[in-house]
């Protein structure tokens, strides 16, 4: 199958008074089409900033993405609005993401009216299409989201999203700020569209269980670097890093025979401000020692099983 | 089990919001008891009503716009809501305390921790400030904060150690009954992993009561009793952490289960429960989780008492589902 989108080595620095904040650091990786890539990390450790780099978002302070084989690291403006088209975003909170002065009719339309190629009615068809694709009910076309609860409000980012087609979405927290009834509804609703519009996803988010369900491969980040990157089955069953072990070994899971033995980690995430060279979770890993304060590389340890860390063979003999 | 190892207990618990002429019924009928010791989860979705109940408890509820309509909050058989507000200061925060969902906005931004959680402690115990500041110190030591940090503000921790100074706050008065609402949810899983242990720990040490309210089914088998799930301001299942999550009888409950993503499983599709939490302010008559009830039948319009107990004080509230059990 085609690769969608390969990215090489990408960065995204941030300037900060205190110095350089390396908020994505040398991550590299590539989603076939169709497929979903899950990034999970906890707040802070850069995975909404990787998203939203790739999306041009923000500028990248270094390396390379490649969208449909085609290099579109530094854009110009026309080719970049072409490219979006292709490239959309559903974000965390359906509360702040739609504007509150704007019918439903009118937030979904929105893209259609920007890109400018269809009539008036016809966009009022398409519009209702979108709804009907995402499960809102046409008597809320003219409703405005204040009135709507979480799902329904998450409904019409997914119906904007969908507007123009894009062949990319970037899933930025969709589901977290939903409760588990709701969330499951519009987790099922993200899986049917990817099936019948064979849409490629990055989902980002910090829940296991959900990234487990929805993803074909997941990238694990910790302060901006990738640890580890492997299909969803295999990273679960057989963890290799010692910050994915933690994490794991953390989730709490809804059965009262579990016997998970959790992994309490040291210390807390420290800020990733002109960090030192070598493994930067070293300070809280319990298996750290001189070697890991030197630069770390990504190595395939298994097929398609990517870790970076000295120790892992040894750590999982 | 004696009936002075009961802590707390609540009979008939009703609680509205009078807004703009309509009425929300946040709690309808809600019983139950919690032993020394011991701790509840109380589970269910936004706006079920589980933040109104421990407010209720710790009868803090705003009045306007909350009203108690009816029931009693028995705490150690005396009911709270006939207290005079001198004793229920009296009470808050020595013998039953609060933690609060969100450390961000818990703590006051312009007072260092150590003074914010010595200054708990001089309300309630007869203490010189020296005495209360070495207690201080001693509360922060045990959520594994160092001393030394008693004298930094709170933005200066990050937000899983400013809740772990919030409890440390709801813990110096070692209180018999604590209630935690959310107390993990804005943390991330190795830090709530962190905050939980403690939590745990202590409430071990201190032989402290937890109402533990959280959406989280996963914190709730690893931490709770027992366990009530409430849904539109109703216990709909009740009983020990085992027989709900092994044998859920209620349709929401299991609808609950359903809608989870689980590790541990290779599933497709999660059968998420249909439709949304009905409106509180016109609330179906009868079962209020029938018009998103796989099973929901006629009878399910009438309005009667539908719990039912079945077996060693698990209670459903359903009577269709549990006929045959």
């Amino acid at each position: 199958m085609a690769t969608m989108l390969r990215v090489e080595n990408l960065k995204k620095y941030f300037n900060t008074p205190n110095g350089e904040l390396h908020a994505v650091d040398d991550i590299s990786f590539e989603i076939e089409e169709g497929k979903t890539l899950g990034i999970v990390g906890e707040s802070g450790c850069g995975k909404s900033t990787l998203g939203r780099t790739i999306l041009h978002l923000l500028d990248s302070t270094g390396g390379q993405i490649f969208f449909e084989g085609e290099d579109v690291t530094y854009l110009k403006r026309q080719k970049l609005k072409k490219l979006r088209e292709q490239m959309q975003i559903i974000f965390q909170d359906p509360y702040s993401s739609l504007n509150p002065r704007m019918s439903v009719r009118e937030i979904i339309m929105e893209p259609l009216l920007l890109k400018g190629e269809m009539k008036e009615d016809e966009m009022e068809i398409e519009t209702e299409k979108l709804m009907e694709t995402v499960g809102l009910e046409s008597r809320l076309a003219d409703a405005y989201p204040h009135e709507l609860d979480g799902g329904r409000r998450q409904r019409i980012g997914i119906a904007r999203a969908l507007a123009l087609s894009p062949k990319f979405i970037l899933c930025d927290e969709p589901v977290s700020a939903l409760d588990v009834s709701i969330q499951a509804q519009i987790l099922n609703l993200m899986l049917d569209l990817q099936e019948q519009r064979k849409l490629t996803y990055i989902f980002v988010t910090h829940d296991l269980s959900v990234v487990k369900y929805i993803s074909d491969e997941i990238l694990v980040m910790y302060m901006g670097q990738m640890v580890e990157k492997a299909p969803a089955d295999e990273l679960f069953a057989n963890p290799l890093h010692p910050y994915t072990m933690a994490l794991l070994s953390a989730i709490p899971i809804p059965d009262v025979h579990a016997k998970n033995q959790r992994i309490i980690l040291k210390g807390e995430i420290v800020s990733p401000i002109n960090p030192k060279p070598g493994c930067r979770f070293a300070a809280r890993c319990n298996y750290a020692s001189e070697e890991c304060h030197k630069q770390q590389y990504s190595r395939e340890l298994s097929k398609d099983h990517f870790v970076s860390c000295h120790k892992a063979e040894f750590i999982n003999k | 089990m004696s009936i002075n190892n009961t802590l707390l207990e609540i009979n008939n618990l009703v609680v509205e919001y009078v807004a703009d002429r309509k009425v929300i019924k946040a709690v309808n009928n809600v019983s139950f008891t919690l032993n020394k010791g011991e701790t509840l989860g109380l589970v269910g979705e936004t706006g079920a009503g589980k933040t109104t109940i421990a407010k209720a408890i710790m009868r803090i509820l705003p009045d306007p716009p909350a009203k108690i309509k009816s029931g009693e909050i028995l705490f150690e058989g005396k009911d709270i809501m006939k207290m005079s507000e001198h004793k229920i200061r009296d009470i808050r925060g020595n013998s039953i305390s609060m933690i609060f969902q969100d450390p961000m906005t818990a703590l006051n931004p312009i007072m260092t921790i150590g003074k914010q959680i010595a200054e708990t402690i001089g309300l309630h115990e007869k203490l010189s400030r020296a005495e209360a500041e070495i207690k201080a110190i001693k509360m922060l030591e045990k959520v594994g904060i160092p001393g030394e940090r008693f004298s930094e503000y709170p933005h200066q921790f990050s937000g899983g150690m400013k809740q772990r100074v919030v409890i440390a706050m709801a813990l110096a008065c070692e209180p018999d009954l604590l209630l935690a609402d959310e107390p993990t949810t804005a943390l991330d899983v190795t830090i709530q992993a962190q905050v939980l242990e403690m939590m745990d720990k202590l409430k071990k040490e201190l032989n402290t009561s937890v109402l533990m309210i959280t959406h989280d089914l996963g914190v709730v088998a690893g931490t709770c009793d027992k366990v009530a799930i409430v849904y539109s301001g109703e216990i709909v299942e009740y009983g020990t952490t085992a027989q709900v999550f092994d044998y859920p009888g209620h349709p929401y409950t299991k609808g609950l289960f359903n809608s989870l993503p689980r590790l541990t499983s290779n599933e497709k599709r999660l059968k998420p429960i249909k439709g949304m939490m009905p409106d509180p302010t016109h609330l179906p008559v009868g079962c209020k989780f029938r018009d998103r009830c796989p099973h929901a039948i006629d009878e399910c319009r009438e309005e009667r008492d539908r719990n039912v107990n079945i077996g060693n004080e698990h209670f459903v509230k359903c009577d269709i589902m549990t006929k045959e059990v």
